[in-house]
Parts: C-alpha cells; structure tokens; sequence
C-alpha cells in the first residue's frame, strides 16, 4: 500500500476534527461577504488620485481589505495548531496518528495541511477571486504589486504559525499552549510593533524599524509604496530591492523555524 | 467515502462563496436620487434628459410616459471621447461659447453632422436646428458606436442600466411623430456593490458546482447518521 491513502485518511481526520460542519462554511461565508463588500464599497467609492502611483493604491487596495481576512483565518490557524495539535499530544490522539504506515514528517504534513494551509488556500483564494472580480485591471495591470503584497501578509502569518507549532509540541497541552500562543500573537504584532516604533520615533534611527520589518514585512513595502506619504517617511524610506530582501528575509525565518518543528517532531519529540 | 467527504466539504464551501455573492448583489448600496420631469415635447424634436459620468457600479433607472409613442437612446463617450468631440465642435464652432460647448457636445457634434456646411454660426442659429430629430437620426448613422442601448418606439417604458466601464451617459429622448407629445421622465440613480454581469455567472457556477459537490456528501451524512 501507498502512502496516498493512509496520507488521505490521517488528513481527512484532521479535517474534520479541525472544522466541525458547518464552521468552516460559516468562516468561508464571513471572508466573502467581507471580501466582496469591501471591495464593491472600494469600487463605488474609490479613487486612485489619492496616491503616488498606480503601486501605491494597489497594495493599499488589497492591504486595507485583506488584513481582516488575516484576522478570520488567523482564529482557526491559532486554534487548530495550539490548542489542536497540542490536545492531540495531550490525549494521546497522536498514538493513534503513529500507528497509519506513515513517517513523523508525513504525519505532521496531513496536520498542517488542515490546520494551516487549508485557512491559507480560503484566505488566498476569496481574496483574489474578489479582486479579480471586482478590479480586473488592476490586478491584470499590477501583478508584481499584487504579488508582493501577498507574500509580505502572508509571512508573519506564516512565522506565527511555526511558533505556534514549536509552542504545541514543546508544551504538549492545548490550553497552555493555545494561552501561550495568544499571549505570543500579542507581544509580536501589538508589544514590539509599539516598542520598534517608539525606538524610531524616539532616537530618529531606522535600525528598531528594519529588525521588526523581517517580522512584518509589510511595515517595508508599506513604507516603500506610500514614499514620502508612509508614517516614518522622515526615518526610513526603503527602496524595492531592501523591500524584497525583507520579504526573503521574512520567508528564510519562516522556514528555518519549520524546519526546527519538523526535526524536533521527528526525532525529539517524545510522548 | 473520504474523496467523497473531501468534495463534498469543498462544495459546501463553493456553496458559501456563491452565496456570498449573491448577497452582495442584492442590495442597493447609498440611498437613490431620484429626479423628474414633465411637459411636451414639439414635433419631430429631441431633448437630452439627463448626463452624467457612470460607472460599473453606479448606474440608473428610467421610466418614461407619453402620450404618443417615442424613442430614448443612451449614448456613452470616454473622457477621452468627449474631450476629442469638444477639441472638434471648438474648432468648427470657434464663435461659440465653451459653456454651450461643454454643456452641448453631444449635440453640437451631431449638427456638425448633419450641415458641415455651417460656417462661424452663432448660438441662435444652431439652437434653431440643433434639436430636430433629423439632425440627431443623422448623427447617430454617423456614430452608431456610442449608442449604448435604444428602445423600441412605446409611450411608456423603463429600464435599469449600468455601464460595463467609466462613462459619460446623454440620456436622449426623441419625439419623430408629426405632433406634440406630453411627456414625463423619471430618473433614478442606482448603486451596486457588484456589477450584474461580473457576478452572476461565477454566483451561478459556483453555487452549481458546489451543490452538485455536497449533495453526495450530506446524503452519506444522512445515512450514516440513521444508521448510528
């Protein structure tokens, strides 16, 4: 026997303890009505001539609609990595993963598949349906815009989620892990973002800016299409190579902390 | 039975997405202006009922009644269009003021048409020919392109429009019969989130798709539910 269906049949589990019927329909409900409301209202009342240029507009049309999307699917990645993941190894669930003729890393694999990239894939695929929808030539005219603004969204989300992972297999509990994991969204995107701008404003250096720019990347692109517009446009302007090595950055980080979970998953991580 | 609980949770959420935009379709967005006219109209004359710049998402409704039959063209230039049909009435018509102009293009363009002719008239001399329907008859052979939509000839109609891009629409009705008419226009503004014809076929195919994805799903669902 392959590893096609024992993969399916441990993914399809986690589906379905993931996302009970009908919350999944529920959240995919409240992303396009939100998605396509805003969007229509953008599209009704918009105006381009507010902006620079024709970059500026189109990361800050998708980054003002899409960063609530980020919210929604945010909750269920949250709660399905750390309280999940982390129950599964609290109830001994994970035993029951073991015994499929699958390897840790497959296993981990189906997990996340559910728990993170099927939010992710919703999340990409309402938004992007919405604006091919509702502003074709944008889209069709700006697509490395388009591109860019979606990777620098998607990276911290990303970064979070390998915490999360890390936070849940070490804890090996739901609710502190789950607390744990809230208390981290906190400190990353509410405490620091506060702390790297209050440095920048304080001192007038970029340095506090461009360290928390490789958490968010989207604090450089942002800071790179608005120019002189940007809120720290007097501190730190960076150019669209800078904006790309934040983005990389961004990702590299994201990956080596994977790939950390991964190892530990598999060769540490004791039950 | 979980390719077939795959499908079906991925129909259901085709489902939702269709549904989606169905509502979004559904209401009207802003609160409508609304604006009306009465009175008669000569023989053989035409009128402009209204202009504006319209778009995808705002469009409006008209209603018309008459006592005799007429005819109601929408006729729609780009900015670009309209300030090259300006730049052309300017130059044949250099004596005229640009507030005629402006506020005639569409008309002083059909004139132009139909007596290429007329040298430095005033403004009294078009407004003796400008309005007859054989100058506007004459100026749409010429530029049938702009001609958005036209009625059949009725005494009474209504119809909603949106344009599919940016536009300046001249809402025209004409009176060919050979006696006077009394007429009375309605023009409501309308707004939509979504454009008609962007969203209702993906709503259709999506909501198609995802019932023909669920259904085998939340049937098994059933069953196994009966049978438990």
């Amino acid at each position: 026997m392959g590893k096609g269906r024992p993969f399916l049949e441990v993914f399809t589990c986690a589906l379905s303890e993931d996302y009970w019927f009908p919350i999944l329909e529920l959240l995919v409900l409240l992303c396009a009505l939100w998605t396509f409301f805003s969007a229509g209202l953008a599209g009704v009342s918009g105006s381009s001539s507010d902006f620079i240029t024709v970059e500026a507009f189109t990361h800050n049309l998708i980054y003002s609609y899409t960063w609530p999307l980020i919210i929604l699917v945010g909750i269920p990645i949250l709660k399905n990595i750390a309280y999940g993941l982390g129950s599964d190894v609290e109830k001994g669930i994970i035993h029951t993963l073991f015994s499929y003729p699958l390897t840790r890393g497959y296993i981990l694999t189906a997990r996340l598949l559910s728990a993170l990239v099927i939010p992710l894939l919703l999340f990409l695929g309402i938004s992007i349906f919405g604006l091919f929808l509702f502003f074709p030539d944008i889209i069709v005219a700006n697509p490395g815009t388009v591109f860019l603004t979606y990777a620098a969204q998607l990276s911290p989300v990303l970064l979070t989620a390998g915490l999360l992972l890390l936070v849940a297999l070490r804890l090996k509990q739901g609710v502190p892990a789950l607390l744990t994991g809230l208390t981290l969204c906190f400190v990353l995107f509410v405490i620091f973002n506060s702390i790297a701008n209050s440095i920048a404003y304080g001192t007038g250096s970029d340095w506090s800016l461009r360290i928390y720019a490789v958490i968010t990347p989207n604090l450089a692109l942002q800071e790179y299409c608005l120019g002189t517009l940007g809120l720290s446009s007097q501190i730190w302007v960076p150019s669209f190579s800078e904006v790309l090595l934040y983005v990389l950055a961004g990702y590299l980080l994201v990956a080596v902390i994977f790939i950390i979970a991964y190892v530990y998953f598999k060769r540490w991580l004791r039950i | 039975m979980r390719w077939i609980t795959l499908l079906g949770r991925t129909g259901t959420v085709l489902l939702m997405v269709g549904l989606a935009l169905i509502v979004v379709w559904v209401p009207p967005a802003g609160s409508p202006h609304e604006s009306s006219s009465s009175g008669s109209m000569s023989a053989e004359e035409y009128k402009i009922e209204d202009s504006g710049v319209y778009r995808s998402q705002t469009g409006f409704q008209i209603s018309v009644e008459s006592s005799e039959s007429l005819r109601v063209y929408l006729l729609g230039l780009t900015s670009l269009e309209l300030e090259d049909w300006r730049a052309q009435v300017r130059e044949a018509y250099a004596n005229l003021d640009d507030i005629w102009i402006k506020a005639l293009t569409v008309p002083l363009i059909f004139v132009k048409e139909a007596y290429p002719d007329l040298e430095d008239p005033q403004i009294e001399d078009i407004m003796d020919i400008v309005w007859n329907v054989s100058v506007l008859d004459k100026g749409l052979q010429t530029h049938p392109e702009i001609v958005l939509w036209q009625s059949p000839p009725s005494s009474t109609l209504s119809h909603e429009f949106f344009p599919a891009d940016v536009l300046t629409v001249t809402v025209i009705v004409a009176n060919p019969s050979s006696h006077n008419v009394t007429v009375r226009t309605k023009i409501r503004d309308l707004a939509t989130l979504a454009p008609k014809e962007r969203v209702i076929v993906p709503a259709v195919l999506l909501i198609s798709i995802g019932v023909a994805l669920a259904i085998p799903w939340l049937i098994s669902r059933k069953a196994k539910k009966s049978t438990l």
